[in-house]
């Protein structure tokens, strides 16, 4: 499995917990309405980029709007590695908090 | 939509322009989205602004659509070096040769390069040397490196520094001064015994001077120790270099100071006063120390004065020449004095002919003959490597197609090539250097320079070397890359070699071939002509006995003649005699005529020697006799001034015999009106007191049985045992002699001496001749093993027809041959113009014959057959159903 950054694993998240599209501009309304602070669009576009190279998304074009001056947008699924991913990681840590002892 | 505000227009073209295009729609459109809801929320300013700053944001690698062009043409790039090191690799014995012929080249061209930059940078370190003149003084038809003080000889140190006063005042000179080196013709080439405490040391090489401060200000010396102000405050003081220092003081001086330490010289007591770096070899002037003294000791100095900014040396000069006569009374009604004249410092090391010069001055037609050999070298290098080049690329055209068929543009093929090439010549910098760093030592030794490695680490050596490599690379695969670039891919894919280049005959490989051959047999020949006339004029007869002559100064008459008793008595010695030593640096002449002639004559050397010279010498002397019956004095010319005496008068040379000549005729004097008379005794044949460069040597000997004064001794020796004569000999002298260190030197090296400047010049052209050729061999027997490698099936067939081994090696040799007629027919003018051209440098020299330059021919075509015989003959020996079924 390859390592997956801070940010690369909140944004497969996002794109995982939203019902609508998931495409640049979307995520990035998500991660400022969720994480309480602003992203560049930028930064979202070249993280998924990343995330597809490690096939742990997927992406297809559509859903054009007049906002967007009729261009498509390029929409982001989950793929089953990037659940398994996602998952073995929540995994992981849980072992590990279960490892600390309860002092309170 | 239309009525909707829009993002800025230029962000949004700007963001077209460098964004990825396969990016863009979605990039571009959430942006839009963006905008779009900001401007909603927010307002259309900090909309704007927002989506500005995202444009920006994206303007990174990630959308970056030159980055991902680079990312395609980078890996072109690192395939273009993989595949030309896996060449390099591969064709092992190609590579050796190539690196090693481009390393010689190179090194022999960067040597040059340095030693012409060495030549070309005298006296340029002196701050502002443009403003700094040396005054000189024309005086018959000499001109002197050197001024006189007013009064010759008898000038008192006031007298010394008349001329420096009266230049100072004048408005224009900044500041003047004068110095005398001790090694020039006027300044007595004296050695001395320095003695420091109770120790004694010999020294030689000392400039004088009586003005320190000045000096110091025109040529400034880097003190180590002590500082221009004192050293120069009182007289008697002694500035030693460094080189000098480390001999008397060891390395102990740094560590302490040695100012202020008493130095005796002759009696007299002087002071340290400081110790000043060496001089830099690119100084028309020399030394070991300096002696800042009252008086110099001599007739007069070199002369060198400093403008300020503004003036104008051609004014000065002319106000210089109208006021001479308040410095040298008398000087302009003086028809002998042509008047004063001035040499740019920097120029003082390139003017030719000039009498006294202090270092031997560089003969520009050697500097730019080394100019042009260096070209020679350069040109052969690229020739070399374009050849090898073109060679190597015949049986790589299907490597070339298979990558045209791969969608490689012309300009991908000929960028691939010019890559390759320019890799290798890099790759060779390490060998370069290397060798550089072994052979540079050598060669500034052999040219009398400092040369060494210290010039090879310069920044500027390195880049030079680095960029002369490169450029090899790129210019020499130039033709090859351009063509290969163009060609069609039938033609990369098929199998014609032959007609690959051009024409049949006039191809651009034989031409190519043909001017290198004219450069190895031009250069080979003129080497030839070189060494002629070095032979000719060490071995040409010059009237004289030279060998196992030994020669050594001495002070004065009385001391000659007791030494005289001494030498008699050893056995070994033949014969000894005072004065005229031949194979001096020409000297002033005098004007000479016959008593009641009108014509005067001006090219007189007169000399001042005894019997003894004459018989050491072994020179043929009839008048001689005279002095054996008795006579004390006698006076003989030689035949070249009685012939040019006679034909003033119309006579024969022998009817001169009894005759009155008059020396300086023009001189006024109370004791015999206008000049000296002299009653001709005798004419002695000619023989060669100066160099063979000067034609025309006219003599006026004044012959004495005992000799009045005397400089210099003459010693005939007859022995097995040099180093026991030299002992005996030098133990007679320090019987009589304790003031001045032995000095002796042997008279053939002496004259050797005189060809110095001629002797390394040949030499040098010798070794890069010898470069050069080997040079072009090696590029040859590379591009013949490729020839013949290529042709080995039609060799193969020629064999099953019937040809010999010897036939097929006939073929081969026949070509280069042809090529190397025509280039022989084409050298022949030139080298023997170019020969003359060097030959006029001399008053006696060789024809240039044309058979030299035949031979030099003869010479190379037999290298060549050898060469190409062993390269064909790899292939012409192969069986040939080996090579026929060989079916590409």
């Amino acid at each position: 499995m390859k390592g997956l950054g801070y940010l690369e694993e909140t944004i497969l998240l996002l794109i995982m917990l939203m019902d609508e599209d998931a495409y640049g501009y979307s995520v990035s309304m998500m991660y400022e309405k969720h994480m309480g602070k602003a992203i560049s669009i930028s930064a979202i576009h070249a993280v998924m980029s990343r995330l597809e190279k490690k096939g742990l998304i997927s992406s297809y074009m559509g859903g054009a709007t007049p906002e967007r001056g009729g261009r498509q947008k390029r929409i982001f699924e989950v793929t089953a590695a990037g659940r398994q991913t996602i998952s073995d990681i929540k995994d992981n840590r849980e072992k590990l908090w279960d490892l600390i002892p309860d002092l309170s | 939509m239309k009525n909707n505000p829009q993002p800025p227009r230029w962000a949004d073209r700007f963001l077209g322009w460098f964004c990825a295009e396969e990016l863009l729609e979605e990039i571009q459109g959430d942006l839009h989205e963006a905008f779009y809801h900001r401007q909603q929320h927010q307002g259309l300013f900090h909309a704007q602004w927002a989506y500005i700053k995202d444009v920006f944001a994206f303007f990174g690698p990630y959308a970056f659509e030159k980055y991902s062009r680079t990312k395609q043409f980078l890996p072109m790039f690192d395939n273009y070096f993989k595949i030309a090191l896996r060449n390099i690799l591969h064709r092992k014995s190609f590579t050796a040769i190539n690196f090693l012929g481009l390393s010689i080249g190179i090194c022999a061209l960067l040597s040059i390069g340095l030693y012409l930059q060495h030549e070309y940078s005298f006296d340029k370190h002196v701050p502002h040397h443009e403003r700094v003149y040396r005054l000189q003084s024309k005086y018959r038809d000499q001109t002197y490196t050197n001024m006189h003080f007013s009064d010759y000889y008898s000038s008192s140190a006031e007298s010394q520094l008349q001329l420096i006063r009266f230049l100072e005042e004048d408005e224009a000179v900044d500041v003047a001064c004068h110095f005398v080196p001790s090694y020039t013709a006027i300044g007595g080439n004296d050695q001395y015994y320095v003695e420091i405490q109770d120790r004694r040391f010999v020294a030689q090489d000392v400039l004088y001077t009586n003005t320190g401060k000045r000096f110091q200000t025109i040529f400034p010396q880097t003190f180590l120790q002590g500082n221009p102000a004192t050293a120069f405050s009182e007289y008697n003081s002694i500035i030693l270099t460094e080189k000098l220092a480390n001999r008397w003081f060891g390395d102990t001086w740094k560590q302490q100071s040695v100012i202020g330490t008493t130095m005796t010289i002759r009696e007299e007591l002087y002071t340290l006063g400081g110790i000043v770096a060496d001089p830099p070899s690119q100084q028309h002037f020399d030394f070991d120390w300096i002696v800042y003294q009252q008086e110099i000791p001599s007739w007069g100095a070199y002369t060198y004065l400093k403008l300020t900014e503004q003036a104008s040396f051609p004014d000065f000069l002319g106000r210089l020449n109208q006021q001479i006569d308040q410095v040298y009374p008398g000087y302009s009604e003086d028809v002998l004095r042509k008047g004063i004249e001035g040499v740019p410092l920097t120029e003082i090391h390139f003017t030719e002919g000039n009498l006294y010069e202090i270092k031997a001055v560089a003969n520009p037609a050697y500097l730019s003959t080394f100019g042009w050999i260096g070209m020679i070298i350069l040109l052969i290098i690229w020739i070399n490597y374009t050849n090898l080049s073109i060679a190597m690329y015949t049986d790589r055209q299907k490597e070339l197609g298979i990558r045209k068929v791969m969608g490689a543009r012309p300009f991908d093929i000929s960028m691939q090539l010019v890559a390759e090439a320019s890799l290798l010549a890099l790759l060779s910098f390490p060998f370069c250097y290397l060798l550089l760093h072994l052979t540079l030592p050598y060669f500034g030794e052999i040219l009398g320079t400092g040369l060494g490695r210290a010039n090879l680490n310069h920044p500027l050596t390195l880049l030079s070397l680095f960029s002369l490599l490169l450029l090899t690379g790129i210019i020499s695969s130039l033709y090859p890359a351009v063509t290969y670039g163009r060609k069609s891919l039938v033609h990369l894919m098929g199998d014609k070699i032959k007609s690959a280049f051009g024409y049949k005959y006039l191809n651009f490989r034989n031409v190519l071939l043909t001017s290198q051959f004219v450069m190895v047999v031009g250069l080979l020949s003129v080497s030839l002509f070189i060494y002629q006339q070095m032979q000719f004029i060490l071995n040409k007869d010059l009237g004289f006995e030279k060998e196992g002559v030994v020669y050594f100064g001495v002070d004065g008459a009385e001391k000659y003649q007791a030494l005289r008793q001494k030498l008699a008595q050893i056995p070994e010695v033949n014969s000894i005699g005072a004065n005229g030593v031949p194979g001096e640096q020409m000297y002033n002449q005098l004007t000479y005529k016959l008593k009641d002639a009108e014509v005067t004559l001006s090219d007189g050397t007169q000399q001042y020697l005894d019997w003894g010279s004459i018989q050491t010498l072994g020179i043929e002397c009839p008048p001689c006799q005279a002095l054996a019956e008795g006579k004390e004095r006698i006076f003989v010319i030689n035949r070249t001034a009685a012939e040019k005496l006679a034909k003033t008068r119309g006579i024969s040379p022998e009817e001169l015999v009894g005759t009155t000549l008059v020396t300086e005729p023009e001189w006024e004097n109370e004791e015999h009106g206008f000049g000296i008379p002299h009653l001709i005794d005798g004419i002695i044949d000619d023989y060669k007191y100066f160099s063979l460069k000067h034609p025309n040597q006219s003599l006026l000997l004044d012959i004495v049985r005992q000799p009045e004064w005397v400089y210099e001794v003459l010693v005939k020796v007859q022995t097995d045992d040099w180093r026991q004569s030299m002992r005996r000999i030098e133990q007679a002298y320090g019987t009589i002699e304790t003031v001045r260190p032995f000095d002796p030197g042997f008279l053939s090296e002496r004259l050797e001496k005189l060809y110095q400047n001629e002797r390394t010049a040949g030499q040098l052209m010798g070794g890069l001749t010898l470069t050069v050729v080997i040079l072009a061999f090696m590029g040859l027997a590379g591009m013949v093993s490729y020839l013949a490698f290529g042709r080995q099936r039609e060799i193969g067939i020629r064999k099953v027809l019937g040809a010999s081994v010897g036939q097929i090696l006939f073929l081969f040799n026949k070509e280069f041959m042809l090529l190397l007629g025509i280039a022989t027919l084409i050298t022949l003018p030139i080298a023997l113009v170019v020969s003359q051209n060097w030959l006029d440098n001399f008053a006696y020299s060789i024809d240039p014959k044309p058979w030299v330059v035949l031979l030099a021919s003869g010479i190379i075509l037999l290298l060549l057959i050898v060469l190409v015989s062993l390269q064909a003959r790899k292939a012409a020996i192969k069986r040939p159903v080996e090579v026929i079924r060989n079916v590409n």
